[in-house]
């Protein structure tokens, strides 16, 4: 069979159970939202908090379908998975569902503020996805629980929000770009510029993509003690 | 010979539970792991899984392996039949015909499978059958079941029984980790891992 199809099956159930997760559904889409209100009288702060808020939340809903994943994915492995078509398969539904929930925050941003250029924002926000999906999977099979992942991921977003940009040092967290690119959309090319800020959410996503892919890999791997004849 | 482990040694942190233990599976045989609680018979069905690596010793397994584990390890929010067509995929089985194959295993343990249900809002029995067809789907070579008629009631647990016999008649290799003895005179062989008795016997 297709490896592709083993991959958009796993990616078609990891969907499935997450939309039917109303709950998580729910605070996925408010804790942007929550964000955003919190900093509403500041248009360039206001979607840039909806954007960490994003962040969070996408990254959370990963860890935790990470997490949720230890016990099925060695039957799966041993029912004839490899481990790509399983972390890819969790990639893409976990970036399918960022990916809506981002371009509905683009939708209320546009209707709500007066953005210089609206579609970096919207590009920002599915950049913003792309980054916190591999995250929220990495913290989610670096840590033993959930409840270890969240605080870890509380502490990163944390520091996004109270580093300086300008620093060096800042260039280092993950959702660096976030700032970066919504100061170009909404301050202007005089404030920021958008290529660093793309290269470095892309370079980010593909870096912590490979990683976790990798730890998934050592995960699901075949043991040295077996010998299939 | 479709599944033969040999010299299995494994140890959690100074305590040692599995002293080389070796364990042989012809064709048509089911073999029935015994022992007492914290002897080592999930971890060595584990480690003749591939699901956790042994201090020392070999595996060798002809053919396609499945593995039912003691725990319900499935996804809470997908139905029985979702999880067919997933564990069904990774056999290269297609959604009808993985469907077709999980609603026959399940009528033969006696559970007519809710096409609504989801699987955290199975009873307990009921998931653990779900376990067991799961292990089934793709029909493997060696089946390695880990206690897992946990909450059948007297009815299920004799068709598990029938479904063991079935597949020794199909040449299956089966392992059984279990605790109730009274079956244990119809296997072919039994490994007793309780401390300073582990020893095969090939009945």
């Amino acid at each position: 069979m297709n490896p592709t199809f083993r991959t958009l099956r796993m990616a078609q159930m990891t969907l499935l159970e997450l939309t039917r997760r109303r709950g998580v559904l729910g605070l996925l889409l408010l804790v942007p939202l929550v964000f955003y209100l919190g900093r509403h009288d500041e248009p360039g702060q206001a979607i840039r908090f909806a954007s960490l808020g994003l962040g969070f939340a996408v990254s959370a809903a990963a860890l935790f379908s990470s997490v949720g994943g230890r016990e099925i994915e060695p039957r799966l492995a041993l029912g004839g998975f490899r481990p790509r078509h399983l972390h890819l398969g969790r990639v893409l539904a976990l970036v399918t569902a960022g990916l809506v929930v981002s371009a509905l925050y683009a939708l209320l941003i546009a209707v709500d503020q007066d953005v210089r250029d609206l579609a970096a924002v919207a590009l920002e926000l599915a950049l913003t996805t792309l980054v916190a999906v591999p995250l929220g999977l990495l913290l989610g099979l670096a840590v033993p629980r959930d409840m270890e992942g969240t605080l870890l991921l509380i502490s990163v977003i944390g520091a996004q929000m109270v580093m300086d940009p300008a620093k060096d040092s800042a260039r280092a967290l993950p959702f660096w770009s976030t700032r970066e690119i919504i100061t170009y959309a909404v301050d202007g090319p005089g404030a920021a510029s958008l290529a660093p800020g793309v290269t470095h959410a892309l370079v980010t996503a593909v870096l912590l993509t490979a990683v976790s892919s990798a730890v998934q890999s050592v995960r699901l791997r075949r043991r040295a003690h077996m010998q299939f004849g | 010979m479709l599944l033969h482990a040999r010299g299995i040694v494994k140890s959690y942190r100074r305590r040692r539970v599995l002293h080389g233990v070796d364990l042989a599976v012809r064709a048509g045989e089911v073999a029935a792991i015994v022992g007492s609680n914290g002897a080592g018979k999930s971890t060595l069905l584990k480690i003749c899984a591939g699901l956790v690596t042994p201090d020392g010793g070999r595996v060798t397994v002809r053919g396609r392996l499945g593995y039912c584990p003691q725990n319900a390890g499935v996804m809470g929010f997908l139905t029985p039949g979702e999880h067919f067509t997933l564990f069904g995929a990774g056999r290269g089985m297609r959604r009808g015909a993985a469907a077709r194959r999980g609603r026959e295993l399940a009528r033969a343990l006696d559970w007519t499978v809710n096409r609504r249900t989801l699987a955290k809002d199975l009873s307990g029995g009921t998931r653990q059958k779900l376990n067991v067809v799961l292990a089934a789907l793709g029909d493997p070579d060696v089946l390695l079941l880990d206690e897992p008629y946990q909450g059948f009631d007297r009815g299920s647990y004799l068709d598990f029984w029938r479904h063991v016999w079935d597949w020794r008649e199909e040449g299956k290799a089966v392992v059984v980790v279990t605790h109730m003895l009274n079956r244990l005179d119809r296997v072919d062989q039994v490994l007793d891992l309780s401390p300073r008795t582990a020893t095969g016997t090939t009945l």
